[in-house]
């Protein structure tokens, strides 16, 4: 891999005073080269988003530092992170955020003005990278004309617009289907591949697993070593190891993210002992419990 | 650089057409008021203004006819005739009252004493003829409006007056005006052998004469754009308090009126300026994008209002002609300018909220 383009070095972000204080993250450290995508998974709650937010320049950490293209992000003044968010990083979201009022066309190259590049280059560009994406013929059209994958499309070459040296992903999958889920995938690994931006995504979509150079677990604001974590048999969910309900059988031990999921895996076990078919619950169920 | 503030401002076309509505009718209040009040200013010098007079000289220290009493010498005409550069002169006799109609109707007056044939009467007669002893000339406005025609009568002065003729253009919404002879007038006011002013034609430099005049008389002599100026200046000293208590009402109405749209504006778009900020928009851009929006909101609300004011001004001319509703290019200038500042004092509360929206707040979810 080549030159660091984002890194934070035991970043801690603290929201609150006295007995209301909640560390959000607590001393994160994290590299990302050029060309690397990164997939940042975890539990809600877990502080992806914080540090995302940080990650990102919307948020400033309470300790800790954030290099992004050879600058620390933390020593920035507030007047200059704007001008800095719009030449350094890409932003793809769950709920795309385009603006509603613009086309196609105008919401990418509104982060091209936002960047300092304006009239036909900024109209060029817009135009080159839709196409590109095989939007040609929606370009005047509005995001409320669109499907999900069209407009998730359209957020992504806004976030490649003005070649930022990163590109930061809020669950870029979570509201498309299967397919337009992959292909997003497929494009932000290209981003990373043929335009060596590092990719951070932040996503609960085992699908982007396939796409990502490294996998990192973010749980309680902190990473925890992959190698600890292990998968919950009755809702598919990650958990951690240690501390949590688990079930020994046939030398084997499970992992499970509840007493309820757990539970019901071994109701499973019984009633295929007996013979007998487990009564059925959903996952939301189990991990109601 | 895409038009995001006007695109943001027009997304939602019913609102924005409210909004402008909204401004536009505040400012058609703040024209019409101004419109009147122009018209009423002109109605004033009305007399000055269609005189052939190049020069009028009145007493010492006097400078206009409205709220005025000016009285000269009556050899001061002939004095003055034989100034150099002086062509004519003639005497006016001025007094205020009311017209009345036999039916009791009424109506403010100036009456004018002058030499029937010469320049001082009315600049043209609709119907009839120049008046005789006992008669007046009066505007058509106000014998339609006191139900009276010529050969019918009127008082005034405390006199019994047959209409000999009618003139038109000479009554204005605070009064009219009525043209008797010289004489008649003089004898009745018990001011025989004097004049109010006199009026003068120049046969060279106007404001030559105006120094002659005053150097040979010691009385006040003006040209009569001057007089003009001076007679519409005391009226609208006069009633500045008012026009300025009602023209703040107005533009109070136009304040809430943008400051509510900007508002609601900014407060449905709060996700996209989030995302704005997001992206690098800084604080001077985000700004800049509620102002554009209250500007275009203030000017197209302003042409429409110039608009509305000029078809408002048609519809009062045909329904109450003493009514002289004037656009004018300095009003709609000082208008719209106070309109822009009105604006973006209107933006402050919305720019406060523009400023505390976290960038930050784009990853959460939208429901």
């Amino acid at each position: 891999m080549n030159d660091i383009a984002l890194s934070a070095q035991q970043v801690v972000k603290t929201f609150g005073e006295g007995e209301t204080q909640v560390q959000a993250v607590r001393g994160v450290d994290l590299e990302v080269p050029q060309g690397e995508v990164v997939l940042i998974m975890g539990p809600s709650g877990s502080g992806k988003t914080t540090l995302l937010s940080i990650l990102g320049a919307m948020l400033r950490p309470t300790s800790g530092r954030v290099m992004a293209a050879g600058s620390d992000i933390t020593a920035l003044p507030e007047s200059k992170l704007p001008r800095f968010r719009a030449g350094t990083f890409g932003f793809v979201f769950q709920d795309f955020n385009l603006l509603g009022a613009l086309t196609a066309r105008e919401n990418v190259e509104l982060a091209l003005n936002l960047a300092g590049v304006t009239g036909k280059p900024a109209h060029l560009r817009a135009e080159e990278l839709l196409e590109g994406f095989g939007l040609a013929s929606r370009l005047d059209f509005k995001p409320h004309k669109l499907s999900g994958g069209e407009k998730q499309r359209i957020a992504l070459a806004r976030a490649l617009a003005n070649r930022p040296p990163v590109i930061l992903a809020d669950e870029p999958t979570a509201n498309l289907d299967s397919k337009i889920g992959h292909e997003i995938a497929r494009l932000l690994r290209s981003a990373a591949t043929e335009e060596q931006r590092a990719v951070v995504i932040v996503s609960h979509d085992n699908r982007l697993k396939e796409v990502a150079d490294r996998i990192l677990w973010l749980e309680d604001g902190a990473f925890r070593a992959l190698e600890s974590m292990a998968t919950d048999p009755e809702c598919g969910m990650s958990v951690d190891r240690l501390g949590t309900p688990h079930f020994q059988i046939d030398g084997q031990t499970y992992y499970f993210c509840s007493t309820g999921c757990r539970e019901e895996f071994a109701a499973g076990i019984a009633a295929m002992i007996r013979g007998q078919p487990a009564k059925h619950l959903t996952a939301q169920d189990r991990c109601d419990w | 650089m895409v038009p995001v503030a006007r695109r943001m401002l027009f997304a939602n076309r019913r609102r924005a057409l409210l909004g402008v509505l909204g401004v536009a009718v505040a400012l058609v209040m703040a024209l019409t008021l101004d419109g009147i009040f122009a018209g009423s200013t002109r109605q004033v010098s009305r007399y000055i203004d269609s005189s052939p007079a190049d020069v009028i000289v009145s007493e010492e220290g006097v400078r206009t006819i409205h709220m005025s009493v000016s009285v000269l010498a009556g050899s001061m005409v002939e004095t003055i005739a034989d100034l150099p550069g002086v062509a004519w002169a003639e005497p006016i006799l001025f007094a205020s009252d009311s017209v009345e109609s036999a039916s009791g109707a009424r109506r403010p007056s100036y009456v004018f004493g002058y030499q029937p044939g010469g320049r001082g009467g009315p600049a043209s007669l609709v119907a009839g003829a120049e008046p005789g002893p006992g008669e007046l000339v009066l505007d058509e406005s106000a014998a339609s409006e006191l139900d009276v025609r010529v050969g019918g009568e009127v008082q005034t002065l405390g006199q019994t007056w047959r209409i000999s003729g009618l003139t038109t253009g000479m009554t204005s919404i605070v009064n009219t005006t009525a043209y008797v002879q010289y004489e008649g007038l003089a004898e009745l006011l018990g001011r025989q052998g004097t004049a109010s002013y006199v009026l003068v034609g120049s046969a060279g430099d106007p404001d030559r004469v105006v120094g002659e005049i005053a150097q040979a008389t010691g009385q006040t002599a003006q040209t009569r754009a001057r007089f003009s100026a001076e007679e519409r200046a005391i009226v609208r000293e006069m009633s500045t308090d008012l026009m300025l208590i009602m023209s703040a009402a107005a533009f109070a109405v136009a304040l809430a009126v943008i400051g509510l749209t900007l508002y609601a504006s900014v407060l449905s778009r709060l996700r996209d300026i989030g995302v704005m900020k997001a992206l690098g928009s800084g604080r001077a851009r985000t700004t800049r994008l509620v102002l554009v929006q209250a500007v275009w909101t203030t000017v197209i609300a302003l042409a429409l209002a110039v608009a509305l004011t000029y078809v408002i001004g048609a519809i009062v001319a045909a329904a109450a002609p003493d009514i002289d509703l004037v656009v004018e290019a300095l009003s709609v200038v000082r208008i719209g300018i106070t309109a822009v500042v009105i604006s973006l004092v209107g933006a402050i509360a919305p720019l406060f909220r523009v400023w505390r929206v976290d960038p930050a707040s784009v990853f959460r979810r939208s429901s």
